[in-house]
């Protein structure tokens, strides 16, 4: 009976060992110290109209806000600080849904900060991130004292760039994981808007070609984007943010993209094969159409912003 | 006795798995750090078991913009004999791949991609070997 009893201690002991090794083995990713509560107890409750797997599909198809804030600093726009969404309103946000929202929001301005090198404004924005990340249980994916250190240091401007859009990318894949996709898709959308406020704002004041046509060419993104809001739309939140993101792609009636077809060429430089599509996208959009949509956008991102 | 080697096997696989993790997210760091004059957007861990048959293959969508340079940088993880064909493929057509025709690999594929919309990126193991291996999406900067 004593040499059993030894043999559950030591084997309890030895699970004890093994999972705790187990943890410190991904330490790089988890450094909460607070307790956990499974996310189970707090996941989707709803069933889903598409599965999960589909859900992350379009999730990931939905473009980085690092690629729009890069386009805008590579038409030479200078950096506007009155752009970004102020981060005075922490407390107000006392909902997942607020919080997740505008996490997505702060994300996006963190690419653009990081992007214009305006390292020294960062601070603020990460707090921000991370007090809502902390609230939504993500906090362990976002490497604070990194970024900050490379922030302020003005250090590697890539390893920033990396270490916060990872951070991002852990969150997203932590959160589909866990069955929490409703957060995931909130984030995506408070991003996307951003990046879109970012773009139309500039193009408001200095219409730039490439922008223009970036902005136009979202008119893509945006059934994916309404297809997984609508999943939750039996959320009060959700359903009225849907209306909110049909309120945009009725605008976007006005655009129209055609294609001209072509065979791609490929070339081999420095170890690196480079193919260059040859097929051709004419997007035609008009002054008013344009005026519509950045009208449409600014409504939604400050109905967000202000929630 | 057989409920103790149970418990004691499902940790040990729940302390691999773990592992595996972990070195998935080192060989991710490793390979950001890699890419060049480039700026890191996403990336795609791949793992694969050997097939002689049909080789498994991992298929990940993604939405591309007009008048972006895209470059995609392959990273093999080490005690695996596969080394990793990544195909950019637009809906059924393959715009490039990694490997040349003499079989041999570049290191990574650049795409000037001129028309916004669906692409995906198919990773498999040369030769149905098995494989592990992660795909970094970046943009370079023009």
């Amino acid at each position: 009976m004593n040499r059993n009893r030894f043999k559950i201690v030591f084997v309890v002991f030895f699970a004890g060992v093994i999972t705790l090794a187990g943890c410190s083995g991904d330490g790089s990713k988890k450094k909460s110290g607070d307790i956990e509560i499974p996310d189970e107890i707090f996941g989707d409750d709803k069933p889903l109209m598409i599965s999960q797997e589909a859900m992350g599909d379009i999730i990931d198809n939905i473009s980085s806000p690092v690629e729009m804030a890069a386009l805008l600093k590579s038409t030479g726009v200078p950096f506007s600080q009155k752009l970004l969404a102020s981060t005075d309103r922490l407390d107000d946000l006392n909902t997942n849904f607020k919080q997740a929202l505008n996490l997505g929001v702060y994300g996006c301005d963190l690419g653009y900060l990081n992007m214009y090198e305006k390292t020294g404004s960062v601070i603020n924005n990460m707090t921000a991130i991370k007090s809502l990340a902390n609230e939504l249980r993500i906090g362990q994916f976002f490497d604070f004292n990194t970024i900050k250190r490379l922030a302020t240091n003005n250090e590697n401007l890539d390893s920033l760039m990396y270490i916060s859009v990872s951070s991002f990318n852990n969150m997203d894949e932590y959160l589909r994981q866990s069955n929490r996709s409703n957060i995931s898709s909130l984030i995506v959308t408070g991003m996307w808007i951003e990046g879109m406020y970012l773009a139309t704002q500039v193009v408001k004041e200095a219409p730039k070609k490439d922008v223009v046509e970036r902005i136009a060419d979202q008119k893509l993104v945006l059934n994916d984007l309404i297809l997984i809001l609508k999943n939750y739309k039996a959320d009060n939140n959700f359903n009225e943010l849907v209306k909110d993101v049909e309120s945009i792609k009725k605008e976007y009636e006005g655009v129209k993209i055609t294609y001209e077809m072509g065979e791609p060429e490929a070339k081999e430089v420095d170890g690196m094969l480079i193919i260059v599509q040859n097929d051709k996208q004419h997007i035609d959009v008009s002054d008013e159409t344009l005026a519509r949509i950045i009208e449409a956008i600014g409504t939604v991102r400050n109905k967000i912003i202000n929630l | 006795m057989k409920k103790i080697l149970t418990i004691l096997l499902t940790l040990l696989i729940a302390l691999q798995f773990n592992n595996a993790l972990a070195q998935s997210d080192e060989l991710v760091n490793v390979c950001a750090l890699g890419i060049g004059n480039a700026t890191y957007l996403k990336d795609y861990k791949v793992k694969l078991s050997a097939s002689s048959v049909s080789p498994p293959s991992a298929k990940f969508n993604v939405i591309l913009n007009k008048g972006t340079m895209y470059k995609i940088t392959v990273c093999n993880a080490e005690g695996y004999a596969g080394e990793a064909v990544v195909q950019l493929m637009e809906n059924a057509s393959i715009l490039g791949t990694n490997i040349k025709t003499d079989g041999s690999f570049v290191t990574a594929i650049g795409f000037q991609c001129q028309k916004t919309g669906m692409y995906s990126i198919n990773v498999f193991f040369k030769d149905g070997k098995e494989g592990a291996a992660v795909a970094i999406l970046s943009y370079i900067n023009m």
